[in-house]
């Protein structure tokens, strides 16, 4: 039975159409995926010699104030790179890679961006994360839609009927025959993506493969359902289609520009110009009305003088620092709002399959807007661990050349994430059973 | 062609779409779906709007405000310039959310523009956004296909076409009828949408722009009646080509998810594969390389900023720099942001040109995608594409680079050379009178001139268009 079933579908148009399709699609997914791995790791190397250099130069030309020459220095720090973000870019192309900063007030370097070409943001990646969630469903659609519908119109479905026992039973075993074909591309697709940008085969990659393989069997269940309706194939066409429309398209733009709206984030603009006034005003007051709470901060510095009528740097970077304390409240408020976004849009998303997978994608592969959000407070902590390692030097006026600049290189913040396996399939899960279940229930009328 | 014959027909598909329920559906939704992009776009605007532009006056106010002192620190302390949001973003978000909203302006350094949208959302903004351009660009096109797809396949399935030929109805009558007929009902969907933006642009244009964006409004209107045109055409011809109503509406619907969807992120996805493009830091570092060849301001020794002062000197006859009779501090500052701004400028246009090369290959299929066509002119004309962004851009750079400039002509002229007796601050009148960052958006004509390439795409659809009907009108099958 199984083989006439698979020879019969190898017959259609549409198994050599799909099987085309998604194995070009998929492999173009995969190839940006590692031209995009390239780009970080050329950014990665650039930034290393950037700073070897300019630390090179700039040591040369102020190894008499050590003050002014960190006023040029740029120190970096990298989201270290996984191979896996390459199935599914997500956030991370607008989100830069890596943050060089000097030790002055870090809010004002904080969200720079990095250059990207906004068409190409706006369109997204075609990585091998959207070829699943796009491209997959719509193969199974045209494969499917017409399963009981076309029988039926050629006037086969008589004959068939009259010669098999079980007429759902043939149905099902037609879909599963067809949802198998997909699955094996699906398969394929995964072990070529985990060859080709050497992936390692850990939890994330594992997690993400089971997450794919849910959201397709929720669209099988989908189409079967529909199939279950016994309409005709135009109904079939029509309805799945706008389907597909509402659940990739209408639904998750429609909460997003919701989440945006609800949740809008004027503190960021706020806190960067409190910054700069923090920081600024401060020339034009007394001496005590930075050193005061700058080492309230640090009591550690009390030791060194602050001399009262000219400039000294610790009264400078302790300027600097009254801009970060300036802003410090509002950026706070700033990153609670923007995970406030992300806490809204993945309640909603445990609803709709499509919006559960993407976000899950993007936070198995790490291109999400919480690892982003790690970053920075990595890079906060980092800022501060400079700080404080080179305020002594400069305030101690120790020359330039006594700082071991070798140990300056450029740092890797490693990101890490855990699994939650119930939060991440039972959704998912639980509408597909409960869509196969009412198929599975109108083919008994059958 | 008789008219009445036209009308005719066109009624009869009007009825026919009424009595279908998929008529009902969709006009609910898109009812459902025009509301509420028309309210959260309308929202959007005025809540971004708002913030910005309250943010610009109170960075003014500071500016203003602040106590004498040396022009140098006022080049550094700089300015902002916050991004306006078009009236017609309203219309078509395009760029909107993923290009930055705001860029600090300081003497020395080009920042980037940051706080976009998109820098600060969920992998959700992926999926699209709800605007009213894109009920029409992506869900009426689909609701065409639904609604025409049987118009006269079907006709000819029930064989009642033969009747009508029989009748003495002329082949031209029919496909220009149908055509007419679904043309005229996704009018209607136009209509809505273009009645509520109306709204818009006539209540919320600022001052002096609401002519301005009256005329965008006019050239979008007709763009998209054209654009529906042209499908209603396709729709007509697929439909007159395939033999059941079936195979058109599969061919249809594979027409929409490949122009819509899958062709344009295609093609955009190639151009960024075809022409790389560098990260920041790699073109931070080539500026870097760039500079220290032409001449590094911060190098003691630099030989380009050696020979300057030496013409300096000789041409004021003097042997020290704290002799000339204006502040030479000033004068190397200017020449150095004169010269690094250059290069700045330079690379930046190169990497420009890149994203235009990538963004060229989508551009360009506009001959062969007529959706590529109305995508780019509605964002061009709703302000909300990258050229918008650039031009914004290119007046935020302009104004800190006068800033910069302006502080050191100051200091040039007011402050004393070094050593030298005089005052060390000036006066914040000074400041006062520094204009304010006001931004200006592109005028029509500039429009018109980077969209060229897709109102010729559109054009030459509607003349292909046309000339596919009249074919049709000749070799209609009856049977």
């Amino acid at each position: 039975m199984y083989s006439l079933l698979f020879k019969s579908f190898f017959r259609t148009k549409i198994f050599l159409v799909s099987l085309v399709l998604l194995m070009t699609v998929g492999l173009i997914g995969i190839l940006i995926g590692k031209q995009y791995l390239v780009k970080q790791e050329k950014s990665i190397v650039a930034a290393q010699k950037f700073q070897e250099e300019s630390i090179a130069k700039n040591v040369a030309y102020h190894s008499d104030d050590l003050g002014l020459l960190l006023y040029y220095l740029r120190f970096t720090l990298v989201k270290k790179p996984e191979n896996i973000n390459a199935i599914s870019i997500g956030q991370s192309d607008v989100n830069p890679l890596l943050q060089a900063v000097t030790i002055r007030a870090l809010e004002g370097q904080k969200y720079d961006t990095d250059f990207e070409n906004p068409s190409l943001l706006m369109s997204g990646n075609l990585d091998l994360g959207f070829v699943i969630i796009y491209l997959f469903p719509l193969v199974l659609i045209a494969m499917t839609f017409n399963l009981y519908s076309e029988e039926k119109e050629l006037g086969t479905w008589r004959i068939l009927a009259a010669q098999t026992s079980g007429k759902a039973s043939f149905l099902f075993k037609k879909l599963f025959v067809r949802v198998l074909f997909v699955f094996a591309i699906l398969i394929l697709l995964m072990f070529m993506a985990s060859a080709i940008l050497q992936i390692p085969m850990d939890q994330y990659f594992w997690a993400l493969f089971l997450q794919s393989t849910l959201y397709l069997l929720f669209w099988s269940a989908l189409c079967f359902w529909m199939v279950s309706l016994l309409k005709n194939s135009s109904f079939n066409a029509l309805a799945l289609v706008s389907i597909w429309v509402v659940l990739t398209i209408l639904f998750p733009a429609v909460v997003n520009n919701y989440v945006i709206n609800k949740y809008q984030v004027p503190e960021a603009l706020d806190a960067m110009v409190e910054q700069r006034d923090g920081y600024h005003e401060k020339w034009d007051l007394e001496k005590s009305a930075t050193m005061d709470g700058f080492f309230e901060a640090y009591p550690q510095f009390k030791k060194y003088p602050v001399p009262e009528d000219e400039f000294s740097w610790l009264w400078y970077y302790g300027m600097q620092h009254m801009g970060d304390m300036a802003a410090g409240e509002t950026s706070k408020e700033m990153t609670e709002k923007v995970m406030l976004r992300n806490t809204v849009s993945e309640k909603v998303a445990l609803f709709v399959p499509t919006m559960h997978a993407q976000l899950s994608f993007n936070t198995l592969a790490g291109t999400d807007m919480v690892s982003h959000l790690g970053f920075l407070k990595k890079l906060t902590e980092f800022h501060e661990d400079l700080r404080l390692d080179f305020y002594p030097k400069i305030f101690g006026n120790k020359p330039a050349d006594q700082v071991d600049w070798k140990n300056y290189q450029v740092k890797f913040y490693t990101l890490e994430r855990e699994v939650d396996w119930t939060y991440l399939m039972l959704p998912t899960l639980l509408i597909t059973l409960v869509i196969g279940g009412f198929g599975v229930l109108n083919l008994r009328k059958l | 062609m008789r008219k009445n014959v036209i009308y005719l027909l066109a009624g009869q598909l009007w009825k026919n779409a009424f009595r279908s329920k998929v008529m009902l559906i969709a006009s609910v939704l898109i009812g459902i779906l025009l509301f509420f992009s028309a309210y959260s776009g309308g929202e959007n605007y005025h809540d971004q709007n708002d913030t910005r532009g309250s943010m610009q006056h109170e960075v003014q106010e500071s500016w203003e405000n602040n106590p004498d002192k040396h022009p140098h620190r006022m080049a550094h302390y700089g300015s902002f310039a916050f991004r306006v949001k078009h009236i017609l973003s309203v219309f078509d978000l395009g760029m909107e959310n993923f290009v930055g909203n705001a860029v600090f302006l300081e003497a020395h350094k080009q920042n980037t523009v940051n706080f976009s949208e998109a820098s600060m959302s969920t992998g959700l903004l992926r999926f699209g956004e709800v605007s009213l351009a894109m009920l029409l660009k992506v869900i009426v096109p689909l609701l065409i296909f639904y609604l025409g797809f049987h118009t006269i396949a079907q006709e000819r399935e029930n064989g009642t076409l033969k009747l009508l030929i029989g009748q003495g109805i002329r082949r031209k009558e029919i496909v220009f009828g149908k055509w007419l007929g679904l043309w005229s009902l996704s009018m209607i969907f136009l209509m809505a949408v273009f009645l509520v933006l109306l709204f818009f642009v006539v209540l919320e244009s600022h001052d002096g722009l609401s002519g301005n964006s009256l005329y965008r409004y006019l050239v979008l209107l007709i763009s998209y009646s054209l654009f529906f045109a042209i499908l209603c055409a396709i729709t007509i011809l697929v439909s007159a080509f395939s033999k059941t109503a079936k195979g058109a509406l599969v061919k249809l619907l594979g027409i929409w998810l490949l122009f819509v969807i899958i062709v344009p992120k295609s093609l955009q996805a190639m151009g960024y594969y075809l022409y790389p493009t560098p990260s920041k830091i790699e073109m931070e570092t080539a500026v870097e390389q760039d500079l220290i060849e032409l001449g590094d301001s911060h190098n003691p020794d630099d030989p380009h900023f050696k020979a300057l002062k030496d013409s300096v000197l000789l041409a004021n006859k003097v042997d020290d720099v704290a002799d000339l009779p204006f502040n030479y501090g000033g004068f190397v500052m200017a020449k150095g942001e004169a010269l690094s701004a250059a290069v700045y400028q330079k690379h930046q246009r190169q990497l420009y040109r890149v994203y235009g090369k990538q963004n060229n290959v989508e551009r360009y299929s506009a001959f062969v995608n007529p959706y590529t066509a109305i995508k780019n002119l509605s964002m061009a004309f709703s302000g909300t594409d990258f050229q918008s962004f650039l031009h914004f851009k290119g007046q935020a750079e302009a104004y800190r680079y006068k800033l910069a400039q302006e502080m050191n002509r100051l200091q040039m002229d007011l402050i004393p050379n070094k050593g030298k007796a005089g005052p060390d601050t000036i006066s914040s009148d000074y400041w006062k009178s520094f204009p304010p960052f006001e931004y200006d958006f592109l005028s029509i004509p500039e429009v018109f001139n980077n969209e060229l390439i897709s109102l010729m795409a559109l054009l030459l659809w509607g003349v292909l268009a046309i000339f596919g009907l009249l074919r049709l009108s000749t070799n209609l099958k009856a049977i």
